[in-house]
């Protein structure tokens, strides 16, 4: 389709925006909107969906701003609190695995050893006779590693392994 | 080593800084006052669907106050604030008709169907005259944003993401198509929109 626009478009478009068609129009562009078929149909396009919009405007019953305002809001929080969640569940999943790996590791090092965890608890009636700084069982310490120091050293090492991944996660 | 320099944005209360809406109730108050109906009509007309209509405005301006930044469109003047209001409201209309219908035409009661057929079509009738009617859900969009809100072609480009050129010619048609309709319409002698 080959476009044929009107030299005088534009200020016909000026006097239609400025609502002073046909009143306030000069007659020379009167005449001149009669003979052009582009001009014509703008007018009267621009004519009917102005009137269009008119009442459509009134006809609009637009609810009260304040809860468009509030559901704004509350958009806007959730999405806010969403973010700062994402850094923490991402420190947790790692912190999780990390315990997962630890712990594996410690049973497949156990596993190694004989397995023998629960062998301290035959010491202890003879701890007992003992005076109380012998209390500690001494078999504990036997194979250089123990439950009861691993267990704190793992959570300290989830614990801090999370808190990294957290600040790393949030910088980002 | 205190919790709240390991932790900060959990402990200064970043989430309910970044809560805050960019722009001032006052503020959003007047603009709603002042674009609500012209948007609505927009909406209505171009879709021909009022209760369509008052679901996107609500939730287009809802967008417009989660947008980065509503606040600086609005120091860019008012009618930037609007046109960015538009421009949300034409992407919000577009999905709408992109979206596939899901319910399934079984699974919804006969009796139900013939009172909303009914209803949907009176509102149809009523919002989309026969005229505009006829006329694509792009050209309406293009006709209404050109001759009712009187945006420029550039304006029109920034609103639907259609590039000048081919707004000018999609225009072009329309305006003719519109005209013509208009005028066989009168020769009837039936409402013109």
């Amino acid at each position: 389709m080959i476009l044929s626009p009107c030299s005088r478009e534009k200020e016909l478009i000026e006097l239609l925006a400025r609502g002073a068609w046909p009143d306030a129009c000069p007659p020379e562009l009167r005449t001149h909107v009669a003979g052009c078929r582009a001009c014509g149909d703008l007018v009267l396009v621009t004519r009917t969906l102005r009137r269009a919009r008119a009442e459509a405007a009134g006809a609009a019953n637009p609810g009260s701003p304040g809860a468009l305002w509030w559901r704004a809001q509350l958009r806007r929080r959730n999405a806010a609190v969403e973010r700062v969640g994402r850094p923490i569940l991402g420190a947790l999943i790692f912190a999780f695995s990390v315990n997962l790996l630890l712990a594996g590791g410690f049973l497949v090092f156990q596993a190694r050893h004989g397995l023998n965890w629960f062998s301290w608890l035959k010491q202890i009636p003879q701890a007992l006779t003992l005076p109380l700084g012998a209390l500690w069982p001494a078999g504990v310490f036997d194979s250089g590693w123990s439950l009861m120091a691993l267990i704190p050293a793992l959570a300290a090492l989830a614990l801090l392994s999370g808190v990294v991944v957290y600040v790393a996660s949030d910088k980002q | 080593m205190l919790w709240e320099s390991v932790l900060p944005n959990l402990f200064a209360g970043d989430a309910p800084r970044a809560a805050e809406l960019p722009m001032d109730s006052d503020a959003f108050a007047g603009f709603y006052d002042r674009s609500a109906r012209a948007l609505w009509a927009y909406l209505a007309r171009v879709s021909g669907d009022p209760a369509l209509a008052d679901d996107l405005m609500q939730e287009s301006y809802v967008r417009f106050l989660c947008a980065a930044r509503p606040a600086s469109h609005l120091a860019d003047g008012e009618v930037a604030g609007r046109r960015y209001l538009f421009r949300i409201a034409t992407n919000l209309l577009r999905d709408h008709w992109r979206r596939p219908t899901t319910a399934s035409i079984e699974e919804i009661p006969e009796e139900f169907l013939a009172a909303s057929a009914s209803s949907v079509q009176a509102d149809k009738q009523a919002m989309l005259s026969p005229a505009l009617a006829l006329m694509r859900p792009r050209e309406r969009q293009l006709l209404w944003l050109a001759y009712a809100e009187g945006y420029s072609h550039r304006e029109i480009g920034e609103i639907t993401g259609l590039a000048t050129a081919s707004i000018r010619l999609l225009l072009f048609r329309a305006r003719r198509k519109i005209a013509r309709l208009l005028r066989a319409q009168s020769l009837k002698g039936g409402p013109e929109l």
